[in-house]
């Protein structure tokens, strides 16, 4: 049984190069992973018994709850978007932002009396959920899937919810932070059946990475 | 009108597939009966007050709900226990034995879209009430281990947890029914930083608040329950430590220890489970392919208060287990014999090899087309 390799899903992206060097000051190595111009798609360090693949960030979730990876690193928005049925065991504590109500000044005003609106964003769930169950507004949900800044800029949408990490894209086109929903952060997540068959290695692990930290 | 799909989240079953189905079904069903359970069948829907909150596992929105000519809201079954729980209520109530029953039977949520889960599963499962011993609870996990030995998987592990300690902390440390709400949640994720968020929130003090921030570590083989019965601190989680040991010993004498680990943060998000809860975990499906445990609040919704245990298989789930781990199921093959005007000659030789056991399919040969 301990002949099995543990298998890592890093989300694509700057994430996976912070992600690399806190697995290295974790003592989990894999050299092969920072050649950028490498085209293999699973990297392996035969002594650990690891393997390493970077997925595009909302399928990192999927490919752990399944458990064709054991450890997912991923951001803690995909996770409440995905909603999948995975053990969330580390802030990682970098990757931080905040998922925020964005749009132009003005909109400030339709946010304060239950107005019917519509929302641009590629968080559709998180949207939903934040509007119906917290602020209890009925809005309509426009699901876009990237430059969702443009929302507002075009009239498409009244306005977004999106990530904000610098807010250099929102100063540089006139627009705001209107509300705060979170903050978010890369969070180390673990396949429930690996957790329980293979508890000891992975223990190990989380521990090792929560010293690194 | 042409509809080739089925809806999302059901599907057609058929072929070598279902062949396979039906013969580890009914390996898991001589299993069951080999222990003197007896088969019972429930209405595929009911009243939706059987499912309801205080009773089921099921939240509401994930229930398929129809309207009958009276304006009852009818529920389709979620899981079978809430509908046997009903029965027994009803019919055996002056019994004073206990009561063995098992069913088998597609059951129905109304899961989220596009995830890659299906709304309609074959379950198969046991209940076991008016037995509150440790042996009910052994007896339940064993069956369940046998079940699957005898079905050919080989790499399985039935992780148990028993939700009295979690909740004997809490009630040490004061912490009111919601806060105990949203820790079970986060325990039962492994959501360490959030435990540790929330208990800082509310002002807990230091030694609870470590103690159930190790529950999250008391996870794998009997050697922690060691370390959970020195860690526990009051009676209520010292006990529930020591009938954990106790089944463990007579899970020893079944013979099935091998198979078992225990997990204390292993906690139902809903207030069903009473004691002893468990989970059977495969490698090469996602979700769990059993589960069970202690109920024994349930029959008194309906109005007998009896001690009940029971744990169900997701067939479905069960049988990707077994592909993934590519375990061979023996198919029987169907042979097909052709006839033209020899009809009565083939037939009468195709009925010997059927009463022989044989599979045998009669097809109307070449020659016959072209005499018509």
């Amino acid at each position: 049984m301990n002949k099995r390799f543990l298998t890592f899903a890093l989300a694509k992206g700057r994430m996976a190069y912070t992600a690399m060097d806190l697995l290295e000051k974790a003592g989990i190595h894999c050299e092969e992973m920072r050649d950028r111009n490498s085209r293999k798609l699973v990297f392996v360090n035969e002594e650990l018994g690891l393997r390493f693949f970077l997925a595009k960030s909302p399928d990192v979730p999927t490919y752990v709850e399944y458990g064709a990876a054991d450890f997912g690193i991923v951001g803690k928005d995909i996770l409440m978007e995905e909603g999948r049925r995975v053990y969330e065991v580390l802030d990682l504590d970098f990757g931080k932002c905040a998922m925020c109500v964005c749009g132009l000044p003005s909109a400030k005003e339709l946010l304060c009396h239950h107005e019917f609106i519509r929302v641009g964003t590629k968080y559709p769930h998180i949207a939903k959920d934040y509007f119906f169950n917290k602020k209890h507004q009925t809005v309509d949900i426009i699901k876009l899937n990237g430059s969702v800044e443009l929302g507002p800029l075009v009239e498409l949408a009244d306005v977004i919810v999106d990530l904000v990490e610098t807010g250099s894209t929102l100063r540089d086109n006139g627009l705001v932070i209107l509300e705060e929903i979170c903050q978010v952060s890369a969070r180390l997540i673990v396949n429930q059946v690996s957790m329980q068959m293979n508890s000891e290695r992975i223990k190990q692990i989380i521990s090792a990475m929560k010293e690194a930290l | 009108m042409k509809l080739l799909h089925t809806p999302e989240g059901v599907r057609d079953i058929y072929g070598n597939e279902y062949a396979r189905k039906l013969w580890v079904e009914g390996v898991i069903k001589k299993q069951l009966n080999s222990y003197g359970y007896m088969d019972i069948m429930t209405p595929t829907f009911e009243y939706f007050d059987v499912f309801a909150r205080e009773i089921g596992t099921t939240p509401s929105k994930d229930l398929f709900k129809m309207i009958d000519g009276d304006g009852n809201t009818l529920v389709l079954r979620p899981d079978f226990t809430p509908g046997v729980a009903r029965c027994a209520a009803k019919y055996f109530g002056d019994t004073d034995t206990p009561l063995r029953f098992c069913y088998h039977g597609n059951t129905y949520t109304n899961t989220s879209s596009l995830q890659g889960k299906l709304k309609e599963v074959t379950q198969m499962g046991v209940e076991l009430i008016g037995d509150d011993s440790i042996h009910a609870e052994a007896e339940t996990i064993a069956l369940a281990i046998e079940a699957l030995l005898a079905a050919g998987l080989l790499e399985f592990q039935i992780s148990i947890g028993e939700v009295e300690y979690f909740k004997g902390i809490c009630e040490a440390a004061g912490i009111d029914a919601q806060m105990e709400a949203k820790l079970r949640d986060l325990i039962s994720e492994k959501n360490i930083f959030g435990v540790e968020e929330v208990l800082l929130e509310a002002g807990a003090d230091d030694k609870s608040r470590e103690q159930l921030l190790r529950i999250t570590d008391l996870l794998g083989t009997q050697e922690i329950l060691a370390q959970a019965s020195e860690e526990a601190g009051n009676q209520r989680s010292q006990a529930a430590v020591l009938r954990l040991c106790e089944l463990y010993k007579v899970l020893g004498e079944y013979g099935v220890d091998k198979y078992v680990a225990f997990d204390l943060g292993m906690l139902s998000h809903y207030n069903y489970y009473t004691g002893i809860i468990f989970k059977c975990y495969a490698y090469g499906v996602g979700d769990v392919i059993a589960k069970g445990g202690r109920y024994d609040n349930l029959l008194e919704q309906f109005g007998e208060k009896k001690a009940a245990v029971g744990f169900a298989f997701t067939i479905d789930a069960l049988m990707a287990a077994l592909y993934r781990q590519r375990v061979l199921i023996k198919e029987t093959a169907t042979d097909t014999v052709e006839y033209s005007h020899d009809f009565a000659d083939q037939l009468n030789a195709v009925k010997e090899r059927r009463r022989a056991g044989e599979q045998v399919a009669l097809n109307p040969g070449k020659a016959t087309e072209d005499q018509r």
